[in-house]
């Protein structure tokens, strides 16, 4: 029982952690990503479409990882050099991505609402025979790749942001891009890189999303998590650890509202419990140094 | 030997000329001040040195080899190295972690932050400036932050480090250290230019002076052959400033009365205890060294900054007001900054000038704003403060300096406030411009209006003020009138008063 | 932020190179799917206004003005209101609920319902600027959670204590015929929420041209330190716009529930998107009303078309939401594009 919910909690916080740090990313680099959600969404669709055609996951998650670095390239281009609003960017590449996602699952395969099809499977999970039991243990085995993949991410971010050169740089960039650029760091080249790249973790959220245990794609099927993601950003201070230990929190009100449901509440109360519960960690921990960005 | 030459250097900008065939040279381990007025053309000259401008004529030659910078980095490699007054720092970044930037030393695909505290540790002991390399930057004190600004320009090997008024941000002890370290750097063969408009620390401290005027070097002076007076004239030369307005007293009963006023932020003291009146029929200035809290002063005074003690316009207590009741009560207010809190840089030249008394009779009836008479209260005024301008509907973002400050200028002193107070009233301003714009203050004192001139530009101050209140360490340390009004004597309360000489 | 400096007249080059743009990218989408852009085209052009196009575009202009209006009157005084679902649904909640169980006469209830959803409406954005202004959270975040609050609340109100058990769907009881809103003045093909919205479009117009609310509002979007300088209480401002902003989102769901839907169905109010869509067209205005009417009422005509383009040739309307996006990313990337200086 506890199992089950810690291995639910795991699975729910997957797509907004990936998501989160390609948020703290862009924030690191000093630029204010709010497209999250609709890159999620792209990476979700190119996931399934990639399935439906080839078969293969592998060729999934690397092609949702390709195309949503190239959705990314507006607020990379308009949002890292200057001149470009990244806000009314986010804005329109998010409704960008709900127009497009929808009107090509209409215009190649015909349909409308939900995209299921043969051919989609569900990421492998690594299942150990015998151990699914054993507390706490069991619920950390039996995710697929990416689950792994993005704890080793938050490991591999606390690295390169805090003991590489570039994460130095990047720091520096982000604080005062003027100062950056006067030690002679070229700027806007670092955040377009680190906007593409941060396409790159949303279109693995999006995979996971489509793919981790559902195998199809929905309209809309984000429904706010790289809102939540932003957020989550907020909350962890662009620190790899924090957003972890803050998705890990949405995650779990995510699970017990799930749960909940299956205790017979409506599910339209248990789907607001992540945005409340959001809302008010926002409230409780108290967002202070924000203010200078609010808009 | 002669470590850097700067010869025939010429510099344009829209066809004023700020630097007109500077030449200017200096010997290794020599300390070299660069001295001026604000506008004399010193920080022009400097910024081509250190790469960031182009000059139009002229050649740099280091060590005697030509150099032709494009960037800072560039002027880096040639070895000159920039302490700016507003340093270029990450506030969130630990020392080490500045220092390094750009150039860390590494362990495979790591910073070594070993090395790199070593680094520090052995940089700041070899030159005397030592410094702990785990500090955040935005805890450490501003002498402190200066010294990592040196620090990074001798990490880079510079030969010759350029300091922007070091010491306006010091305090004196701070100062002191500066000038031991200074000596040191130039001891070991460095070649230092202090640029700086202060006197008293170019004869403490300087080998050979260059003094700028109008853009042109008006003096090239050896510091111990020279003396105060001489180097007075170099600066201020024949050419006496435009208007010196004929000093009066007022006896009137004061309009404003700022009674024991003290800024506190984090637990420092930013003004202390400031008590002062300006009279109807005056103009009082205040002098100070940037840095000893006059802008803290006056945005107490508005009520943007909170503080203890009182303020009252005539006789009413406005101690607690907000902004907009104390400007109602009877103050206009020219902001230091224009562009970032004196405009709105967008909107037009109208609706700038109107903003503020928009609901006024005069702007606005029942809610709805009169546009007719705005226009044509923005056009009298264009036509009288000589504003260069097409049209009022004109975005005020497109004028000059010169013409957007005379907007400001004509913008408040039409509110009929009895109380003015102008913060730099001619910063970034063309000649032509501050003649006019300190004509109408003296015109507006005759009117018996009281006013309040805050300048960091002495010259002003002396042109303007009837009496001079000199701010140091956040009190008000000298009340100057009369013949105590002149450059020596203020620019020696300014720097501390019976401390200095 | 975004109300940048630009004259009227390089603002109109840059949107129109925008729409150009975007017809072209769009294009490229159309054609790679297989289909025949200029067709395409077409067929969206002569929906929007042939036959009952015209007819069809007014009354879906209602509410996407209303909602593009409440989006500028934000962002003319610097606040991005993300929230417009949330303050909608709020509002047409509460004009549902008084239409349907207040116990006063028919007109009287159509007034009142109104007046409530603009108190829901705005106190429900209000609370999101509370949170910006006492706690830092920023309004665009919190107006947009509280969406997602108001899209849950509202559903399962619908579904359980306020559903109408005669009908299959999740919605409330229908409004009694006294409380709705008219949708023929005199015989003439004008409804009553067009005369509604029609009123607040010119108060919102005049107060923004010549108002003295409305000139305080412009100036603190174009620099909030010169408005805080020249006097204005920026706190109350900002609490106040957002009130207004919210309130006229309210406004826009009870004129959809008394005009034209006369129940409060699950997922009706959202499902056209006049939120976002109102947004894009309040962006591509750069939050001018007057601009904000003409390109609510071209994105109005656009979708109108698009619902026709589909029924012909069988391509999801859906196009033209990005024909939509794709301007409004045409006009924020054009600095770059022609790099100024």
């Amino acid at each position: 029982m506890l199992n089950m919910l810690l291995s639910q909690v795991l699975d729910l916080m997957t797509p907004v952690l990936l998501a989160a740090m390609a948020g703290a990313l862009c924030e690191r680099a000093g630029v204010f990503n709010i497209a999250l959600e609709g890159k999620m969404l792209v990476g979700a669709f190119v996931a399934v479409a990639t399935s439906v055609a080839f078969g293969s996951p592998v060729l999934a998650v690397l092609s949702a990882v390709l195309c949503t670095a190239v959705f990314a390239s507006p607020l990379a281009l308009g949002g890292a050099r200057l001149g470009g609003d990244p806000i009314v960017i986010g804005i329109g590449l998010n409704l960008l991505a709900a127009g497009l996602t929808t009107y090509l699952l209409g215009a190649i395969f015909g349909v409308t609402g939900t995209l299921v099809d043969p051919a989609v499977t569900a990421l492998p999970k690594f299942v150990i025979a015998g151990l699914a039991d054993v507390p706490v243990v069991g619920a950390i085995l039996g995710h697929n790749a990416l689950v792994y993949l993005s704890w080793l991410l938050i490991f591999v971010f606390n690295i390169y942001l805090f003991r590489t050169p570039w994460g130095l740089r990047l720091r520096g960039i982000g604080e005062v891009p003027s100062a950056a650029a006067a030690m002679g760091a070229n700027v806007s080249r670092y955040q377009t890189a680190i906007v593409i790249l941060a396409g790159g973790l949303c279109g693995l959220a999006g995979a996971q999303l489509a793919l981790g245990s559902v195998a199809l794609f929905a309209e809309n099927m984000t429904a706010g998590r790289g809102w939540i993601a932003v957020v989550a950003v907020m909350l962890g201070r662009a620190h790899p650890l924090g957003i972890a230990l803050a998705c890990l929190g949405f995650g779990l009100a995510d699970a017990v509202g799930l749960r909940l449901q299956g205790q017979g509440l409506p599910n339209q109360i248990t789907d607001i419990a992540p945005y409340a519960i959001t809302l008010l960690a926002m409230i409780g921990l108290g967002l202070r140094g924000m203010k200078k960005r609010s808009v | 030997m002669t470590l850097l030459q700067m010869k025939g250097i010429t510099k344009r900008f829209d066809g004023v000329v700020a630097n007109d065939g500077i030449s200017l040279s200096v010997n290794s381990g020599e300390i070299h001040a660069l001295m001026g007025e604000n506008g004399a053309g010193k920080s022009t000259l400097m910024n081509i040195l250190y790469g960031l401008l182009k000059p139009d004529a002229g050649e740099i030659l280091v060590d005697g080899k030509a150099m032709d910078f494009t960037n800072p980095l560039g002027a880096i490699a040639a070895g000159i190295g920039m302490v700016h007054q507003t340093f270029r720092q990450f506030p969130d970044l630990t020392v080490w972690e500045n220092l390094v930037f750009q150039n860390e030393p590494r362990r495979g695909p790591l910073v070594s932050a070993d090395a790199a505290r070593d680094f520090v540790r052995r940089l700041g002991s070899r030159h005397g400036l030592e410094i702990d390399p785990d500090s955040r930057v935005r805890d450490l004190a501003v002498g402190i932050r200066q010294r990592l600004e040196i620090l990074k320009a001798l990490s880079r090997e510079a030969r010759i480090l350029i300091l922007d008024e070091p010491t306006a941000v010091l305090t004196p002890q701070e100062r002191d250290g500066l000038f031991t370290a200074m000596r040191e750097l130039a001891s070991k063969g460095m070649a230092l230019i202090l640029v700086t408009h202060k006197i008293p620390e170019v004869i403490a401290i300087t080998d050979q002076i260059t003094v700028m005027r109008d853009g042109r070097v008006s003096g090239t002076l050896v510091t111990k052959e020279t003396s105060e007076a001489e180097i007075i004239k170099a600066m201020v030369g024949r050419n006496v400033p435009p208007t010196i307005a004929a000093k009066v007293t007022s006896d009137a009963e004061p309009m404003l009365s700022v009674k024991e006023l003290s800024v506190r932020r984090a637990g420092v003291t930013i003004v202390d205890a400031v008590s002062f009146d300006v009279r109807p029929g005056e103009i009082v200035g205040i002098a100070g060294v940037s840095g000893n809290g006059q802008p803290q002063l006056i945005s107490a005074v508005m009520g943007l900054e909170s503080a203890t003690g009182a303020v009252s316009i005539g006789d009413q207590d406005i101690s607690r007001f907000p902004i907009a009741r104390r400007r109602a009560a009877g103050i206009s207010y020219v902001p230091e900054d224009r562009h970032l809190t004196g405009t709105a840089p967008a909107a037009s030249i109208a609706e700038n000038i109107v903003f503020g008394t928009h609901r006024h009779a005069a702007a606005s009836s029942k809610g709805f704003l009169r546009k007719d008479a705005i226009r044509a209260q923005a056009r009298k005024l264009i036509e009288r403060f000589r504003v260069k301008a097409a049209s009022e509907q004109l975005p005020i973002g497109s004028l000059s300096g010169g013409n957007m400050q005379k907007v400001v200028i004509a913008r408040e002193v039409e509110h009929g406030s009895p109380l003015i107070i102008v913060e730099e009233p001619t910063r970034g301003v063309d000649v032509g411009a501050i003649e006019f714009i300190h004509q109408t203050l003296i015109a507006e004192r005759d009117k018996g209006r009281a006013i309040l001139v805050v300048s960091s530009d002495l010259t002003e101050l002396l042109a303007l003020s009837d009496r001079i209140l000199v701010m140091f360490e956040g009190r008000i340390n000298a009340r100057l009138t009369g013949s105590d009004m002149n450059e020596e004597t203020v620019g020696r309360w300014m720097m501390g008063g019976a401390e200095t000489r | 932020m975004i109300a940048a400096a630009l004259d009227t007249k390089s603002r109109l080059a840059a949107i129109l190179f925008s729409i150009v743009a975007a017809v072209l990218l769009g294009g490229l989408v159309v054609g790679l799917t297989g289909a025949n852009p200029i067709s395409v085209y077409l067929e969206i052009a002569k929906g929007a206004v042939l036959g009952r196009g015209l007819d069809e575009t007014l009354a879906r202009s209602v509410p996407l003005v209303g909602m593009a209006l409440a989006a500028a009157i934000a962002l003319r005084a610097g606040l991005v209101n993300l929230g417009g679902d949330g303050q909608m649904l709020i509002g047409g909640l509460a004009a549902a609920l008084v239409a349907l169980y207040v116990p006063v006469p028919g007109v009287a209830r159509a007034v009142l319902a109104l007046a409530a959803a603009i108190c829901a409406g705005g106190l429900y954005a209000w609370l999101a600027a509370i949170l910006q202004l006492s706690l830092g959270i920023p309004f665009l975040i919190a107006s947009l959670l509280f969406s997602y609050i108001a899209r849950g609340l509202t559903s399962y109100l619908v579904r359980y204590p306020l559903r109408d058990p005669a009908t299959g769907m999740p919605e409330t009881y229908r409004v009694a015929s006294g409380a709705r809103l008219p949708a023929h003045i005199f015989d003439l093909p004008v409804s009553m929420a067009m005369i509604v919205m029609a009123v607040v479009a010119i108060v919102i117009v005049v107060n923004d041209r010549s108002g003295v609310n409305g000139f305080e509002w412009r100036m603190t979007g174009l620099n909030a330190r010169f408005a805080q300088y020249s006097g204005v209480n920026l706190s109350r401002q900002t609490q106040r716009v957002a009130f207004l902003s919210g309130a006229l989102a309210g406004l826009v769901g009870a004129l959809l529930i008394l005009g034209q839907q006369y129940r409060f169905t699950d997922g009706a109010l959202l499902a056209p998107g006049y939120t976002w869509s109102g947004l894009m067209a309040a962006v591509l205005a750069m939050a001018s009303p007057i601009a904000t009417i003409v390109a609510s009422v071209f994105f109005a005509a656009l979708q109108v078309g698009g619902f026709s383009m589909e029924r012909a040739l069988g391509l999801p309307a859906v196009l033209t939401w990005v024909l939509q996006a794709l301007i409004i990313l045409c006009l924020a990337a054009r600095p770059i594009l022609f790099r100024k200086r």
